[in-house]
Order: C-alpha cells, then structure tokens, then sequence
C-alpha cells in the first residue's frame, strides 16, 4: 500500500508544547525567524530547482540547530490589526477564563468584539500563515450591548461575585443606570508578550475610541463611544498574608504581584475596585506560593485615563 | 442526531470524552452539564462512565478504542485500570500499552473493523491493535499530518477528515476504509476534527461553536438523521398498514 511522502511542513521543525494551537503558534515563533531568515537569502539569489534545493538544506540546517542549545533570541515582527472574523479562535483563546470558570456565551462575546472593527486592535505577527493572536485589546459600550446574551451574563456574574457592601451600589449603577456612558476595556496578552507593546497598543485603542467619536456615520454610534468610565476585570496575586502586612515592616514581600503591568496604574487611578476569590485552581510555583490569585473589578473614570497613559509610557521605559 | 454542547467553556468534546458503539467515557468535569448531557441521550442503550487517564482530564485524546476494546497508556493509574474494568461490559477488553507515544487518542483513529495509525507507531503496539481492537490497522497520514486520530473521526457508516485533504488521498482512505469521507471542519472552521466532536453510529456530540452547516455536514455523511430508534418502528408501522389495505 503506497505511503504518502512527508510533505514540506517537516521541514520547519516545530515541537508543539502541548496540543493547543495557541502554545503551538507561540512555540513556531522560536523556529519562524530562523527559517525566515534563510529563505531572504535564498529568494534573492535563484528560483526553481535551485529554490528547492535551498529549501532541502534550509531544513536539514535549522535540523541541526534544532539539536545544538537554542540561544534564546527570537526576531520577531508584531502588527496591530483591526478585528477580523478570522481571529475568531485566537481570541477565544486568549479570553477563555475571562469570568473564571462561568460557564457563558464566551463566543458571543467574541462576535462582538470582532465585529466592532473600529475600536479594537488584535496583535499578529507580521505574515504569519498560522494567524496566532498574540494581544486582544478592545472597549465596547455596556449600553449599546446591553441586549447580548453575553453582556447580560457578564453584568450577573459580576453583580454575583461583589461581596463588599459598599462597591455593589456603584457596581449596580454603572452597570445598569449609567451602562451607556461605561466601557468594558478588555484587554489580553500572551504571557510572555514584550512588554515594549504595551504603550503603543493602549495609545491605539484611546486614540481609535476619540476618533469614533467623530468618525462614526450615526449620532448614536459618536455618542456611544463617549465613556465616561471604564470597567476592567482582571487577575493578579495577592499576598495570603496581606490583610496583616501592616504590621510587619519587615516583610519584604509585595503586597500585590501583578501579572499585567497596565493593572497597576490601573487599580492606582481606579476610583473603586473590589476584589473576587477565583475558583479554577492554579499551579503554585516556587517564587509566588505565598501569594493568591484573585479576580479584581477596577472602574476608572475616563479623565484619568491621559495620566494613565503617561504613567504607562514612563513605567514601560524605564524597565 | 447530533448533538452540540461543551466541556466548562470549552468546544473540545473530543478531548475530553470517547464514544463507541459499546460504552462511552466521559471526564471529570467542574460541572455535572457535560456529563448529564450524555447520560440523557445514551443512558438506555450504552454505558456512560466517568473517568480520568493518568490523572488528566484529557481522556478522548489519550486512549482508543471500539466496541471490541479499550487501549488506555503507559501511564494510566491501576485504580483507574481497575475502574474501567469494572464499568465497562465485559466483552470490552481493557488493555494498558507500552508505547513512548503515550497520547493513544491522537495516533490512532479506529472504528469496528479499521484503524488508522501514526506511522511511527511500534510494531507491537499494531500487533496489539489489530488483536485487541479486532481490526485492520494501516498506517497513513493525513492531510500531510500523523496525527491520524487527530485530524479525522470516522464511524462504521461515514467518516470526516482534515479540511485540506486532496481528492486523492480522500478517495484512497475511502477505499480502505469502506466507508464514505467527507472533507470538513468543526467549531467553526477548526481542523482539529476529532478534538472537536465524538461520534458513533447513531450519535454525535459536537463543540457548540460548530456552525449549523457543519452540523449539516456532520448528519449527513455520519448518516444520522436516520438512525433513530423511532425510523425503525415507522418503517413497519407503515408496512402494516400496507398489508392491512
């Protein structure tokens, strides 16, 4: 019975970490560059079976340097994109334990993110033919959604996990009298993402949300991008002792570690937040088994957001 | 009938559940939905258990089988060994496997009488395939890919295979098979099949994100919209009212 010949993907040598395409995608960054690199030289000096001959030797060189210490550098070209239906499982992806593990309309949620093209960016690599989806950054009006399933689901779950008496007031207004002036700022990153993109991604998104706000063909589309507050739900470690950190001064642990630098200017600026136990369980590694993950509920008003963006600028360059 | 539902927030039934003809296993999940959604369809006919393999939750992609048997890996836990013997009819054969290509589910894909195997997979393990499983195993590729039980599903009746399989190799895989292929995707436009869905010869649990195209596509080529309990009694419903006239 004839065998098919192994086709050209062998010849880019790719260890998938787990069965995800996302780790998968991550994983072909590493050998991206390198083959990249090779076919440059290789285009710019014949074509055909020359090519092909370039291709053999590309393969069985980047091989053997598969086998030989990877020396850990990695070029690699992000782009910001607007939000494609096409990117619908990258993001996804990224946002699959946005509400912990609620079991919502997460891919409607998706939908709506993708099909508001012109506030939101998706960051990829330059001509990537995977399409992994590197960061999800986008705002979109509780108001203006508040008939979605999935905006209807968020608003309970978040009204559900508010245990401080004092939050849920504020909680209920924004999400119910005022949703029309609030946005979601939903924004998500792989972990190891530079964080050089940071600053340029969040100019993005407040520079899209201004221009929408004369860009748009209806009235009611300028208006709805008029937020006077956002509300971002997030995760970040707190410390299993911090309620009596006070006391000790010679702890030198933090307080709070969080996973996205943006978080803490954030939860600085925020004009309330209260925070939610999570119930998926993590893995503890060494450094953070004093430390907790926690859900947290920021609202920011929308005038804070020019110092918050400054402050990201000086945070992100100065490190 | 196929049917759509979810593991958590996840569409990858295939992953975390296995159906055959004989049984079906189900993972541990946080919420008893995934479960309860089996149970309600195949509660009469077929056994539901639910189970993990070598302690994940991971277990339509880590072990193969049919209605003849069930290929579990290396690393399987005795407790589970033991708890799958015991739930499982007793013509299912339970058996554990030395192979350093531990993830079973993704390197063969079988229904009751072919198997399709990743090329690099021992020779042993074949043998035990073929006298377990009671089937003829090939090793093929698919698409290009060797992670044959990854990139297709196929049941007695019909089978679906990775979207960007050549009309060639589509009809070569039919002819050894002896079922009809259809080229497709799952979950909106995912290539994954078998992580996506599971599927036997009356049934098939799907991601909810699958389109009602796919769903379409699905029904069609697995032939399910007529295998249902109640097809057969109005086939001779009808039959008896011919004979009254």
């Amino acid at each position: 019975m004839p065998q098919e010949p192994a086709r050209h993907h062998r010849l880019l040598p790719v260890r998938p970490l787990t069965f995800s395409p996302f780790a998968r995608s991550v994983a072909r960054v590493a050998t991206a560059y390198l083959v990249k690199h090779y076919m440059h030289n290789a285009v710019q000096q014949s074509a055909g079976d020359e090519f092909k001959e370039k291709l053999k030797i590309i393969g069985r060189r980047s091989e053997s340097s598969e086998d030989e210490e990877f020396d850990g550098v990695v070029q690699a070209d992000f782009a910001f994109f607007d939000p494609k239906p096409d990117d619908f499982h990258g993001v996804k992806t990224l946002l699959q334990s946005y509400l912990d593990n609620k079991q919502w309309d997460l891919s409607g949620f998706v939908d709506l993110i993708l099909g508001q093209t012109t506030v939101g960016t998706v960051v990829k690599l330059e001509d990537d033919e995977d399409n992994g989806v590197f960061s999800i950054i986008t705002a979109l009006n509780l108001g203006r959604y508040k008939d979605h399933k999935c905006i209807t689901e968020l608003k309970e779950f978040l009204l559900n996990i508010c245990h401080e008496k004092d939050k849920i007031g504020n909680l209920r207004s924004l999400l119910g009298v005022e949703a029309q002036k609030v946005g979601l700022l939903v924004s998500q990153c792989v972990v190891n993402l530079p964080p050089e993109l940071l600053p340029p991604l969040y100019d993005a998104l407040f520079d899209e949300i201004s221009w929408a706000t004369e860009d748009e063909p209806t009235e009611e589309l300028r208006n709805s991008f008029r937020f006077q507050f956002y509300v971002v739900v997030s995760k970040f470690y707190k410390h299993k002792n911090a309620n009596q950190k006070r006391s000790s001064s010679t702890d030198k642990d933090e307080a709070f570690v969080y996973i996205k630098p943006e978080d803490e200017i954030l939860h600085k600026l925020s004009m309330w937040s209260f925070l939610f136990p999570l119930q998926t369980q993590q893995v503890a590694t060494h450094e953070l088994k004093n430390y907790q993950l926690t859900g947290i509920v920021m609202a920011v008003k929308a005038e804070d957001i020019s110092s918050f963006r400054q402050q990201l600028h000086a945070l992100i360059n100065e490190s | 009938m196929a049917t759509r539902l979810q593991f958590e927030n996840s569409c990858d039934v295939g992953v975390f559940s296995k159906l055959t003809n004989a049984y079906c296993l189900a993972a541990i999940g946080g919420s008893e939905n995934f479960y309860s959604t089996f149970e309600s369809e195949l509660a009469d006919v077929i056994p539901v258990v639910k189970t993990s393999i070598a302690g994940t939750r991971i277990i339509g992609r880590l072990c193969a089988g049919n209605k003849n048997g069930l290929l579990v890996p290396h690393n399987t836990t005795d407790q589970e060994l033991q708890h799958l013997r015991n739930s499982l009819p007793d013509q299912v054969v339970v058996r554990r496997i030395e192979e350093k290509l531990s993830a079973l589910g993704n390197c063969i894909a079988c229904n009751d009488h072919v198997a399709l195997t990743h090329t690099d997979l021992d020779k042993e393990t074949e043998e035990i395939i073929a006298d377990v499983l009671g089937v003829e195993v090939f090793r093929q590729t698919i698409a290009g890919n060797i992670l044959v039980g990854s990139y297709c599903a196929f049941s007695n009746r019909g089978g679906l295979v990775h979207p960007h399989t050549s009309i060639e190799d589509l009809d070569e895989l039919s002819t050894l098979l002896q079922v009809p292929l259809v080229a497709g995707t799952i979950n909106r436009g995912s290539e994954v099949i078998a992580a996506g869905m599971t599927v036997n010869d009356w049934t098939a649990f799907c991601g909810s994100d699958t389109t009602a195209t796919e769903l379409s596509v699905i029904e069609s080529v697995f032939k399910l919209r007529e295998a249902q309990p109640s097809a057969i009694v109005d086939e001779m419903r009808k039959s008896l009212i011919d004979t009254c006239v």
